[in-house]
């Protein structure tokens, strides 16, 4: 088990999921949860820092768990999800505070896997119990979800389908930014009069060369 | 003025006379308060010469800046005085009202000298100090003592029989046990013939900047809410979440540090604390973490125990009787002790009898005799008159000083330095003596607060301390408590600062004010006589490996950490602070004026 917490916190910080120290991975066995440490690295992760705990009660080791501990308490309470990730994509986070109730991928790919990712936003999000009942009743229907401004939560039966929703996403948003800056380019230059430039006449023939 | 009063209530019981003095601005100004205000008031008014039992030297009850302000735990106040326990300049703090009332009565310091003829009680009001006779309440232990004099709107200190009977880890502590309690400040006041303290103040402390403040505090109460340590771990389990944490790392001790775990932890663990003693949370005045335990046995209803005073009543003298542990804490409460030191110094006993040293039934494992053993110690009875002179005195009494776990006189709390090198480093430096509240390592060794470093590493140690140290003197001198440092740090403190006085704050202002509270109290211990040689550790520590658990195989490289630290400070190999140090934290003055004195 540690060496897929190390695996898929090192791909997380290295694909940009995640900043340095944000993010949070989990796995459920029965009723135990196997988290990671508050404030640990993810593509640095060691033994000390994968906590474990129990899924209903509290121990001495809640000193220890990351502080997103009670949203994945609830996910795992309330769905048949055994592994979680969370982390703060860049592009889907950015995303998630310019559109209203849900991102729907306009690429192949994000459309099959997705069709689209609820987004919704409370008034606290770290360690919330808000956002661990809004999880909760959100990941019942879906894998992933976007807290506005926040990160992405996602699930699956082990680590690895989790990291793939929250990579997919993450790349569905990316495609989503280009061609929403390109289509603005394009008007950008299409309105600006480059195209009475010497070197952009005959544009249009260049496809008969 | 905001952010202090400017206005110190003086008392001399020799004389019977009370007098209120204006505080110099620029002093409250450079030490902020609190620890830093005391520090200076010991540093320039009790030479270390001074008898710490005797007329001349002084108990400085000092609130800081934020004493009895609306932020997350603002509610703490210190006291600092010359140590008859350890002979170095000390400060001891409480999470007590009286703190908050004596700031809510105009007051940033009350300064007590001198002797009483006969005993007495001091009542503090917004019009100064009166001296009343306490002839009826001296031997009474301090629950009854508080009873005798609570009225609504007051906070009251006492010490119990152990500071009238000067035991030197004798504390002072209100009606639920949160004492000043280490150090032996309760024997001084014993010594002084001075039972309790009652304040009454209401006048709450102005704000300079009420819109910033306010969001200052706004964004404080997020990240307090945030932090899994104080919105969960600490409100649900108390300190003592740290017993079975501890013990997987193999640093909590066990039979007077000779193992750093104990097979039966879970008997005396935070999750045993609330499933069997638990009535309910509490906690000091203004704070929103409550680590506090109110608790019963079958007999009792107290406050605690804390986790220090787990390992101390508990694990360090091999006993996992919970039942006894919880009583032994709360009769250390009503009787006026310092848990720590009082466990600690029992556990050097039984050492002692366990190498053939002393005579005695007390043995590892007696629980049977730990409530009479402690009794003892507070009357200073047979044996019990021995230990309460603390484990340096008891085991060099009986020649074998290296089974004191003590530095400068003072005992060690919870943590086995052999599993976190910083820590030793910061036991063996610490102005105090072997204390946890200089600047404790235990976030950055063993919980990854603010981060993870590798425990078992000393070299790059010392830089790391240094800046702890220097934010504890600061937390302890603007009247707020070390927990809250799991959730905000310097720069949270720093805008609550400025916005309380209206003064501006940088955090690398209050960095510098630390640092200058810190090589005060520095130079004070080397006019005392303390030297590099007392920046040490018992040679278990640096010569014996521990045996088992998660930290075997090691000891505490202290050498190389020491060297590393003079040098960061800017000390000489001596451990003595560089005139440009002194000069570059305005302390040149006051140096001058010692040796012209």
């Amino acid at each position: 088990m540690l060496k897929d917490f190390q695996k898929f916190g090192k791909d997380l910080f290295y694909r940009g999921l995640t900043s340095s120290h944000g993010g949070n991975m989990s796995v459920r066995m029965g009723d135990r949860i196997f988290i990671t440490r508050t404030g640990s690295m993810l593509a640095h992760l060691e033994e000390r820092d994968i906590i474990e705990i129990g899924l209903d009660e509290d121990d001495s080791h809640i000193m220890l768990t990351s502080s997103e501990l009670v949203v994945h308490r609830a996910i795992y309470q309330n769905t048949s999800a055994l592994a979680i990730v969370h982390v703060h994509p860049p592009y889907a986070v950015a995303l998630s505070m310019a559109v209203e109730g849900a991102i729907i991928p306009i690429d192949s790919e994000g459309s099959y896997l997705f069709r689209k990712v609820p987004v919704e936003q409370t008034a606290s999000t770290v360690g919330s119990e808000d956002v661990a009942k809004l999880a909760a009743e959100i990941l019942r229907e879906y894998k992933i979800f976007m807290l506005r401004g926040h990160g992405s939560f996602s699930t699956g039966p082990v680590l690895e389908e989790a990291f793939q929703w929250s990579s997919s996403l993450e790349e569905s948003c990316k495609i989503y930014h280009y061609t929403k800056t390109l289509q603005a380019a394009q008007k950008t230059i299409a309105d600006s009069g480059i195209g009475e430039l010497e070197y952009r006449k005959h544009t249009d023939d260049y496809d008969i060369w | 003025m905001n952010g202090w009063t400017g206005k110190m209530l003086r008392v001399d019981l020799s004389a019977g006379s009370t007098s209120i003095e204006k505080i110099d601005e620029e002093i409250l100004k450079k030490y902020l308060g609190g620890r830093g205000l005391g520090t200076y008031l010991v540093y320039t008014e009790v030479p270390p010469d001074t008898d710490p039992l005797g007329e001349e030297n002084i108990l400085a009850f000092c609130t800081g800046a934020m004493t009895g302000v609306n932020v997350p735990t603002g509610g703490r106040s210190s006291l600092s005085t010359l140590s008859p326990l350890t002979g170095t300049i000390f400060d001891s703090n409480t999470g007590s009202q009286f703190g908050v009332r004596l700031r809510w009565a105009g007051f940033d310091a009350l300064v007590i000298k001198g002797i009483s003829p006969t005993p007495v009680w001091l009542e503090i009001t917004a019009e100064g100090a009166t001296i009343h006779p306490a002839n009826e309440l001296w031997g009474k232990e301090i629950p009854d003592t508080i009873s005798t004099l609570k009225e609504r709107g007051t906070s009251t200190v006492s010490i119990g029989p152990a500071g009238e009977n000067k035991v030197l880890f004798a504390s002072i502590a209100d009606e639920k046990g949160r004492s000043y309690g280490r150090g032996g400040v309760g024997a001084i006041m014993g010594a002084k013939n001075l039972k309790a303290l009652r304040a009454k103040g209401k006048e709450k402390p102005g704000i300079a900047n009420k819109d910033i403040f306010d969001f200052v505090n706004y964004e404080a109460s997020k990240m307090v809410t945030a932090s899994p340590r104080t919105s969960d771990a600490l409100p649900e389990f108390g300190s003592s979440v740290l017993v079975n944490i501890m013990n997987e790392y193999g640093v909590f001790p066990s039979r007077n540090f000779q193992r750093g775990e104990f097979e039966t932890a879970y008997k005396i663990s935070g999750e045993k604390l609330k499933e069997d003693y638990l009535v309910r949370r509490g906690a000091c005045w203004g704070c929103p973490i409550g680590c506090k335990r109110v608790t019963k046995t079958k007999d009792e209803k107290g406050e605690g125990p804390e986790y220090e005073s787990i390992y101390a009543l508990g694990s360090s003298l091999d006993i996992d009787d919970f039942e006894t542990i919880v009583s032994a804490n709360y009769l250390c409460n009503r009787l006026g002790m310092d848990t720590i030191s009082c466990g600690a110094t029992i556990a050097c006993a039984m050492e002692l009898e366990e190498r053939g040293k002393l005579d005695t039934e007390l043995s590892f494992g007696r629980a049977d005799l730990l409530l009479k053993t402690i009794e003892d110690i507070a009357y200073r009875r047979g044996l019990g008159d021995e230990i309460a002179e603390g484990s340096k005195r008891l085991s060099e009494r009986y020649d074998m000083p290296e089974v004191a776990m003590q530095v400068k006189g003072l005992e060690f709390p919870a943590y086995d330095p052999r599993g976190m090198q910083g820590q030793g480093l910061l036991y063996a430096t610490s102005n105090r003596g072997a204390c946890h509240l200089r600047g404790n390592m235990l976030g950055p060794e063993l919980l990854g607060a603010p981060k993870m470093l590798d425990r078992h590493a000393s070299s790059g140690k010392a830089g790391v301390l240094i800046v702890m140290q220097h934010t504890n003197a600061v937390i302890d001198s603007i009247g707020m408590c070390k927990f809250v440092n799991y959730a905000i740090g310097d720069d949270f403190f720093a805008r609550f600062l400025t916005s309380v006085s209206g003064i501006k704050y940088e955090t690398q202002d209050l960095q510098l004010a630390g640092e200058r509270i810190w090589n005060l109290e520095r130079l004070y211990n080397l006019r005392a006589g303390f030297t590099q040689k007392d920046d040490n550790l018992p040679p278990r520590f640096t010569e014996e490996p521990l045996k088992e658990g998660g930290s075997a195989g090691h000891v505490v490289h202290l050498d190389e950490m020491l060297t590393e630290y003079y040098r960061f400070r800017s000390w000489s190999a001596d451990g003595i602070p560089s005139e440009k140090k002194i000069i570059a934290l305005g302390l040149d003055t006051l140096e001058m004026e010692q040796e012209d004195a």
